[in-house]
């Protein structure tokens, strides 16, 4: 079965790991919230692990997702 | 103390605000929804309010169509009614009612008569009408519009004869107008007949399942008014009294008769028949009384029409931005709230209402009524929270900077030199947070002039958890004073803060004095600094029913030279700033609404008594000044930012135990410096993240390495996640530390999967 994601970011080699000093990949990764759980595939080190939540996607998706997990 | 996030939003736990019996108590509390004056006198229930403003809107069509609902006959009702209406008018109280005849007449001359065809099927119950006068008269037309096979015996030649055997007094516009009607409707007629004999050959034939006769022909016959049935053979008749009482009779005639035509009693559920009692409330302060404009063109009649004042009860709704914001008066909020509250799984539509109420009382004052609003917010608010239903979201800041007020800054001591003092003077957590220089002006002039010793108490009074509705925390905080003014020997409370002593008040076996009452006992410290201009007092809700604060607070005014105008909306009226009931917090687009309610009542500098109050003035641009200010020559931190409002009340408790209890706090050195952006300080400002949350990020950071680099932006980007929220701060690398290019959040925790 393929692998549900509710949104998907890859980095392009764009952002680094400082500590690893690698190039950060996109990687699964899993936002939990009171509960919940969503699948998504974010730009993750490929060493340490980090999983880096951009500007946009925490004052945009992931804030409206909060919101309405909230009021449920 | 610790504040939990709820756990789950699968917790189907379930209890209801109040019993059914109490919601229904409430509700009728609110009298928005009541009839019109006018409205309630009439017996056949014309919506003379929706005519009225129909025909001032210039929509006499509209306005014919709502006098023909409640009439077939509305030439003859419109000339001959007693109209109880216009005497119940409102307006009468100032000047002339409004002349409700006139503009039905208004409605008939001008308005036009709707093509539309009845979409009920017609019923093939037949009844038999016998005889001509008013009642059967209206009675027929009655049935007519219920739909009813209609057959009308009479001994007149035609309808114009008959009209006028049954009102010989009304004029020969209003008789051709009815006969017309009358010659049109859907029904047989049987002219020059013997009602008497076709009577007696119906009946005898059962060919119609009612029958009404005329009272003349029955004179002897018992009838039940208030049915217009005569028993046992439920024959419909009566003798009424005049045109709006034959209306009216036909009206019940034609209840008994659907009654009867389904084999009910129709002495049982009729409803509500008739002129009803109105408890609706109606202010008539500033409307100018005015007299009747004679009705004699569209003009006139919408003239007249316009003098209506549309009677309703929106004295809550005006003076609050809470309930302008939702749309909603409090019987509709609260039934809503109350089936928001007993949702067990979905979506809870009514979170942010709830949660947006200043909880300030103003509603429960302005209603003729007093009906709280913020009573059933604040009850919501617990029991979402008694559920686990209560996000933590909208309040945990509010609730963590409490916690701070209580933890990190907070200060209780006896005045130096006393063991137990015989005052504690109370400031309030936003006192300190935005004017500490006044709050220790306030102290040092209280611990000089005062006998007897003046502790200090720097803290939060628990409005923060009890407004939020975390009644736990409010009952531990509660104890935690309790504990804290025991140790300093349990002295007089003096609050500098309305809401503080308020809240205070509550504790077992506690005296509160506001500080205000105190420096009236002492007179006005030398430091004074008056301001002779005239500024508009602003009352806080937390003084609301505290009449002798609320003249306290004038005459200190007056005496530091004050021209003291008082606004609309003052005293006990007056509306939350945006502070109370954390509106600040939960929903910043009503508590803007509400600083704005509050400022649009002057033009004037504002002077206020509560801390909040005054902040959230300033920061809509309007002069704005504490009374502590005046009183002790100090000015107010300008709009301090939320870190600065954390580091102020550190900053006070660490300046006083240096300055008075000699006492030197160690200040922790980072290692390293953060320097921020005006842009940061200002985006964080608004993300609500502190100054203290940034280091932790920092230190975090130092500890682990965890950061990674953007090639597009060259900046670095790291996080850490603090309680409930991860924080993350854009950010360059300088000599001695770091520069905050930006900051944001998320409550979401996100984790690597396989």
């Amino acid at each position: 079965m393929a692998d549900k994601n509710y949104y998907t970011i890859d980095p392009e080699g764009k952002l680094t790991c400082l500590k690893c000093r690698c190039k950060l990949q996109k990687g699964k990764a899993k936002f939990l919230y009171l509960d919940n759980g969503f699948p998504v595939e974010l730009p993750v080190c490929p060493q340490c692990g980090f999983v880096y939540v951009p500007e946009e996607l925490a004052l945009g998706k992931v804030l409206a997702v909060e919101k309405a997990l909230e009021d449920k | 103390m610790k504040i939990e996030e709820r756990a789950s939003t699968h917790v189907y736990r379930q209890r209801q605000m109040f019993t059914k019996e109490e919601l229904e108590a409430r509700e009728r509390l609110c009298v928005h929804e009541q009839p019109a004056y006018c409205n309630a006198a009439c017996p056949l229930k014309l919506d003379a309010k929706a005519m009225t403003a129909a025909i001032a809107a210039g929509d006499f069509d509209r306005a014919l169509a709502l006098y023909e609902r409640i009439t077939p006959f509305p030439h003859l009702l419109a000339e001959g009614c007693e109209a109880p209406c216009e005497q119940s008018c409102k307006l009468w109280a100032l000047g002339e009612g409004i002349s409700i005849r006139a503009l039905e007449r208004a409605a008939l001359t001008w308005g036009t008569k709707s093509r539309g065809k009845s979409f009920l099927r017609k019923k093939p119950t037949a009844v038999g009408i016998f005889g001509g006068d008013l009642l059967t008269l209206f009675l027929a037309g009655e049935l007519v519009k219920k739909r009813y096979s209609v057959h009308i015996y009479c001994s007149q030649p035609d309808a114009q004869a008959l009209v006028e055997a049954c009102v010989p007094e009304a004029s020969p516009s209003a008789k051709a107008a009815t006969a017309k009607a009358l010659a049109d409707m859907d029904a047989e007629f049987s002219w020059n007949a013997d009602p008497v004999l076709a009577y007696s050959r119906e009946e005898r034939q059962l060919k119609a399942a009612s029958f009404a006769v005329a009272q003349a022909l029955f004179p002897d016959l018992a009838v039940e008014e208030v049915l217009m049935v005569s028993r046992p053979h439920n024959l419909i008749t009566g003798k009424t009294r005049g045109v709006l009482d034959a209306a009216f009779g036909a009206k019940k005639a034609a209840l008994s008769i659907d009654r009867m035509a389904q084999k009910l009693d129709p002495a049982n559920t009729r409803g509500e028949e008739g002129a009803v009692e109105t408890r609706l409330y109606t202010s008539l302060e500033g409307i100018a009384p005015s007299e009747r404009i004679p009705v004699s063109d569209k003009a006139s009649a919408m003239a007249e029409a316009k003098r209506c004042i549309q009677c309703h009860c929106e004295e809550c709704i005006r003076g609050c931005a809470y309930l302008q914001h939702y749309q909603k008066f409090p019987r509709i909020l609260t039934r809503e709230i109350y089936n928001n509250v007993s949702i067990i799984m979905g979506d809870h539509m009514m979170n942010k209402p709830i949660n947006a109420c200043a909880l300030c009382g103003q509603c429960g004052v302005l209603c003729p009524n007093g009906y709280d609003m913020g009573e059933v917010c604040r009850i919501a608010r617990e029991n979402m929270v008694f559920t686990g239903k209560m996000p933590l979201a909208p309040h945990e800041f509010a609730l963590m900077d409490m916690l701070f007020s209580n933890q990190e800054a907070f200060l209780a001591r006896p005045q130096p030199g006393f063991n137990r003092c015989r005052y504690v003077f109370f400031p309030g957590c936003q006192a300190a947070a935005i004017a500490p220089a006044t709050v220790r002006a306030a102290y040092l002039d209280l611990c000089t002039r005062l006998p007897g010793g003046v502790a200090l108490m720097l803290g939060c009074c628990g409005a923060i958890c009890h407004w939020a509705g975390r009644y736990e925390l409010h009952s531990q905080t509660k104890a935690f004073l309790k504990e804290a003014l025991a140790q300093l020997g349990d002295p007089i409370i003096i609050a500098g803060c309305p809401t503080c002593k308020k809240e205070l008040a509550d504790l077992p076996g506690v005296t509160v004095l506001g500080v205000w009452e105190i420096l009236e006992r002492l007179g006005l410290p030398q430091t004074r600094r008056p301001d002779p201009r005239p500024v508009a007092l602003h009352d806080a809700c937390g003084a609301r029913g505290d009449g002798e604060t609320q003249a306290s607070i004038r005459r200190i005014a007056q005496a530091l030279g004050c021209q003291v105008a008082d606004t609309p909306y003052s005293g006990d009226q007056a509306p939350c700033c945006g502070y109370g009931g954390l509106t600040q917090y939960t929903n910043r687009e009503v508590a803007r609404k509400m600083t704005d309610k509050c400022l649009e009542r002057s033009d004037l500098p504002y002077l206020s008594y509560c801390m909040a109050c005054r902040d959230r003035f300033a920061r809509e641009g309007r002069e704005s000044m504490h009374l502590l200010e005046l009183v002790y020559g100090t000015s107010a931190d300008h709009c301090p930012d939320i870190s600065a409002k954390r580091y102020n009340r550190l900053g006070l408790k660490q300046q006083l135990l240096k300055e008075l209890w000699k006492e030197d706090t160690q200040t922790v050195d980072l290692g390293f410096t953060i320097a921020y952006t005006p842009e940061a300080e200002a985006l964080m400002d608004d993300r609500m993240i502190l100054k203290s949350d940034v280091i932790q990020v920092f230190e975090h950071l130092r500890q682990t390495g965890e950061a990674i680099c953007d090639g597009e932006t060259g900046l670095y980007i790291t996080r850490a996640r603090q309680g409930n929220v991860t924080f993350w701060v854009k950010y360059r690398e300088t000599d001695a530390g770091y520069q905050v290019i930006s900051a944001y959040s998320h409550r979401m925790k996100v984790v690597n999967r396989q």
